[in-house]
């Protein structure tokens, strides 16, 4: 599977589970889609620990630094699986994972050469030396408890947008 | 004796036997009836070469094969039994019923009695030793002889060689039907609309999904009408019927209303155990749908 | 509050569900969703049987070198910075938590899901030892405030219904009252949250655990498991022995399997793999991490003819389509684990004497055998302990006798002629006689047995 077809496939089913997606030509244009995702005063939490961090930081004129205080997390995460529409969080390098756990809105940008085909794909790499903590997230928190009917947004985030560079 | 009074010469004979490999011995003549139509007249050896022929254009022939009744179809539902019979002799077998067959055993190994589950089959394999086919009209009893009996019979490998063998030769009814007699391209007659009930030891265990389905289909002028959930368990389970009678009455219940939904006014099945657990949830809502064996549906369109 | 056994009172369980008629619609409508979601979720797996073949090699090999695995893993999650303790029964396990708990002058616990932990009666433990411990899967969250147990493994509180929920939030939280899960579903996350973040300790199990690397893996949805197991500054994980895999290669055959088997979905939204405490330049993770691994009777049973119900993973699906728990429901079985697998996992864990009539408890339909991930043969298990009900003599002595007779009828024509012809002859005293649950559903014996009409 190529590249294009990869990132399609994963997007496709990040949709599917109920995940807002955004597939951008290259990282010159994540200005414009964060504009159009996050509220212009939203309290936001970024990390600012990656390169693509530290370029989109100065878009949130209300940053906050305590991922418990924000609204809206926006940061790069590890990676993706195409097979199940998933992001991979990992704590390697210091990465708080609980800051895309906490705020009720988890913005996650992931770059194209990051994704994995299939959930074996990911795991034959990080099975001998996994870190921490590493999470799949696939689309926003969810229950079906109460008579099976599904409702989005319980613990963790309410909403989940995805950002592909 | 009847050879020896023969001999004598002076004395005719009327010979009414049910075993026709008896008369071909003794008979210079013979008329063979079913219920009560001549289907053949003429000398044995006629009759003989008659097999032959049929034997030598693909079809079944005179095929003996071993009728394994059960239980409950014996003292239940004698009916489903001569329809059966009916339905192998149309379809050329000379069914054969081992007179001292009893029971395949399946309550007491349901219920965990082991012992007893190996004598009835013991005396099974016993009265229907050998190499003919057994046919039966019921899932369960051809499942029960097929999957768990040579587990019984796990220490001793005369009776395990035998519970195996007896396990290939067996046939559920429609499993004989469909793929030895063909019965689903006969042309069958049917009448009204039918539904049918998928029972679980027939369907999960033995297997037998499409067979069923293709007979009912095949009667012209019958209309078939599929139920929701026809694979969901009726209840019955032996003797869960009799150890947990509320939830049973309950599955019954449940049944009962798919197949009213269905708007037929017969349903069917495979296994007697079933038809009759439906057949008391149906009465005790007042439903008139017929509950009828698939033996006695097939046979009624001959 | 502890939660006594009624397993010896299953028949009577389910009389007393046949008549609640909220609960028998409740179970009615969950019949049918897992029905239509199941189908759903598996058209998107290209071949099913060889993932489940797959899925159950590799459970039966965790089982034949279970010992290894479990050595492998403590020796794995040491190393990772936990601390591993193995307890045999579930009063140690109980008295290890509490423990580590109470060192920690720890008052407020928040709880993910875990079946093992109301198998060991963890919470009145704790209850008892002064502490809160509060439920924040939604659902457990639910029949705590009810003081209830859980009736399905994946989703505790099946039998209630929205506007039982509802009232239970307007009357406990002083909310106002609504039906609509949605909001009662938000009503739920603020309630929680401020439990979250207070927390002391954070109490979990695990959905697997994974030798090689002594790795814990949890599947949830909510995101209450990931709060529980990264906010508080302790962690303290208990799980069964044999929720072993043998390194996380293997863990996605499971990740395809479980979560269409339980709910119809794809995967789970979160799948966390934790892998020790907190180290040195992490910013995520527990401080303290320790993992409790109960045996329980597990070493026992793995050594028996029922070991294969080892291999279950907890998905659920069993129970989904079994015809008896789905018109009874969970209750009735008396104990943590209802259902075909709980049918099985109950007796053997608690034992003959307080379970048998849970061994009968099926019509051996072969549903679940159907929808299995891993391949556990339950009707064949559910037969092996039937036997041994009879064996060691917790049968039915009226049973025994008619059983007894039966053999003989079966194996001699004359006396099973004999006993057609009395059984027509008597059938208004055999109805009379208290027959009549199951006589009373039978017609009468034909007036002449078909052996009498047969060629």
């Amino acid at each position: 599977m190529n590249g294009a077809d990869l990132a399609a496939r994963f997007l496709e089913n990040a949709a599917k589970a109920a995940a807002g997606t955004h597939l951008l030509s290259g990282p010159e244009k994540l200005r414009e889609a964060l504009a159009g995702i996050v509220p212009p005063d939203a309290a936001v939490y970024c990390p600012g620990a990656t390169e693509i961090e530290r370029a989109v930081a100065g878009l949130f004129p209300n940053r906050v630094a305590d991922y418990a205080d924000a609204a809206v997390t926006v940061e790069e995460v590890f990676g993706a699986v195409a097979e199940t529409g998933s992001l991979v969080c990992a704590s390697e390098g210091g990465r708080a994972v609980q800051a895309g756990l906490l705020p009720s809105h988890h913005v996650a940008i992931v770059r194209r050469g990051k994704i994995f085909a299939t959930l074996d794909g990911l795991f034959s790499v990080v099975a001998s030396a996994p870190p921490t903590n590493l999470t799949l997230v696939t689309g926003p928190s969810r229950t079906a408890d109460i008579e099976l009917t599904l409702a989005i947004g319980v613990h963790g985030p309410e909403k989940l947008d995805i950002i592909l560079v | 004796m009847i050879r020896t009074i023969k001999e004598q010469g002076d004395t005719a004979i009327l010979l009414v036997e049910q075993d026709v490999r008896t008369t071909l011995t003794v008979a210079d003549r013979m008329h063979v009836l079913d219920n009560g139509k001549v289907v053949f007249l003429g000398t044995p050896q006629d009759r003989r070469a008659r097999g032959h022929q049929e034997n030598s254009h693909g079809s079944v022939g005179t095929m003996r094969v071993l009728l394994f009744g059960t239980c409950l179809v014996d003292t239940f539902f004698p009916e489903a039994g001569e329809a059966t019979v009916r339905l192998l002799r149309r379809f050329g077998a000379e069914p054969v019923f081992p007179r001292g067959q009893t029971c395949c055993g399946q309550p007491a190994f349901n219920a965990g009695y082991e012992a007893q589950a190996r004598a009835a089959a013991e005396h099974f394999l016993w009265e229907f030793d050998g190499d003919d086919p057994i046919v039966t009209p019921s899932g369960s009893c051809a499942a029960m002889v097929k999957h768990h009996y040579p587990g019984l019979f796990r220490d001793d490998p005369k009776l395990f060689a035998k519970a195996r063998r007896a396990g290939e030769r067996i046939f559920e009814l429609t499993q004989y039907l469909v793929h030895v007699a063909k019965a689903h391209e006969a042309g069958l007659r049917g009448k009204g609309s039918v539904t049918y009930h998928a029972s679980c030891h027939l369907l999960q265990t033995l297997g037998v999904r499409e067979e069923p389905l293709m007979l009912l289909a095949s009667l012209n002028g019958a209309t078939f009408l599929p139920m929701p959930d026809a694979d969901r368990c009726c209840g019955f389970g032996g003797t869960f019927m009799a150890k947990l009678p509320e939830i049973s009455l309950a599955l019954a219940d449940e049944k009962a209303a798919s197949i009213e939904a269905t708007g037929a006014d017969t349903v069917t099945g495979c296994d007697s155990g079933c038809l009759m657990n439906i057949a008391d949830a149906m009465r005790r809502r007042g439903t008139k749908i017929r509950v009828a064996h698939i033996a006695q549906l097939l046979a009624e369109g001959l | 509050m502890s939660h006594e056994q009624t397993s010896l009172a299953f028949r009577e369980n389910t009389v007393r569900a046949l008549e609640d008629s909220a609960l028998r619609a409740a179970m009615k409508q969950a019949a049918d969703t897992f029905g239509t979601k199941r189908a759903d979720a598996f058209a998107t797996v290209a071949d099913l049987e060889a993932l489940r073949d797959r899925a159950s090699a590799i459970r039966e090999d965790v089982l034949a070198n279970l010992p290894m695995y479990v050595d492998r893993f403590v020796t794995a999650a040491t190393r990772a910075g936990a601390v591993v303790h193995r307890a045999d029964d579930a009063a140690t396990a109980r008295e290890i938590i509490r423990k580590i708990l109470a060192d920690r002058g720890a008052r407020r616990i928040v709880k993910g899901k875990s079946m093992v932990s109301e198998e060991v009666d963890l919470n009145s433990r704790l209850e008892d030892a002064g502490m809160e411990v509060v439920e924040t899967d939604l659902g457990e969250y639910i029949i705590q405030m009810e003081g209830e147990t859980p009736s399905h493994i994946i989703v505790p509180a099946i039998h209630k219904n929205r506007t039982q929920v509802g009232r239970l939030f307007a009357d406990r939280l002083g909310v106002p009252y609504s039906d609509d899960p949605q909001v009662l579903t938000k009503i739920a996350r603020k309630a929680l949250r401020e439990k979250f973040l207070s927390a002391d300790a954070g109490i979990s199990g695990a959905n697997f655990a994974a030798a090689a690397t002594g790795s814990l893996v949890l599947l949830t949805n909510e995101g209450n498991g990931r709060m529980v197991t990264t906010v508080p500054k302790l962690h303290v994980a208990i799980l069964s022995i044999e929720k072993m895999l043998p390194s996380l290669a293997d863990l996605p055959a499971f990740l395809r399997l479980l979560p269409r088997s339980a709910t119809g979905q794809t995967i789970t939204s979160y799948v966390s793999v934790i892998t020790g405490p907190r180290k040195a330049g992490d910013a995520t993770g527990a401080k303290e991490l320790h993992i409790v691994l109960l045996d329980n009777g597990r070493t026992e049973i793995l050594a028996g003819e029922s070991r294969d119900i080892l291999k279950c993973i907890r998905c659920g699906a069993c129970m989904n389509v079994c015809p008896v728990y789905r018109t009874v429901g969970g209750h009735a079985y008396g104990w943590t684990y209802p259902g075909p697998m709980g049918m099985v996992l109950t007796t053997l864990l608690t034992g003959m004497r307080k379970s048998h009539p849970l061994v009968d408890a099926s019509t051996l339909c072969g549903a679940c055998v159907g929808v299995c991930p891993v391949r556990v043969p339950l009707s064949d298990l559910i037969l092996g302990l039937r036997r041994r009900k009879v064996r060691e003599g917790f049968a039915d002595p009226r049973e025994r006798r008619g059983m007894k007779a039966f053999g003989k009828a079966a194996a001699s024509p004359a006396l099973f002629a004999l006993g057609q012809r009395l059984a027509g002859a008597f059938w208004p005293l055999v109805r009379a006689l208290g027959g009549k649950d199951v006589a009373g559903r039978m017609p009468p014996p034909a007036k002449v047995p078909f052996r009498r009409k047969a060629p």
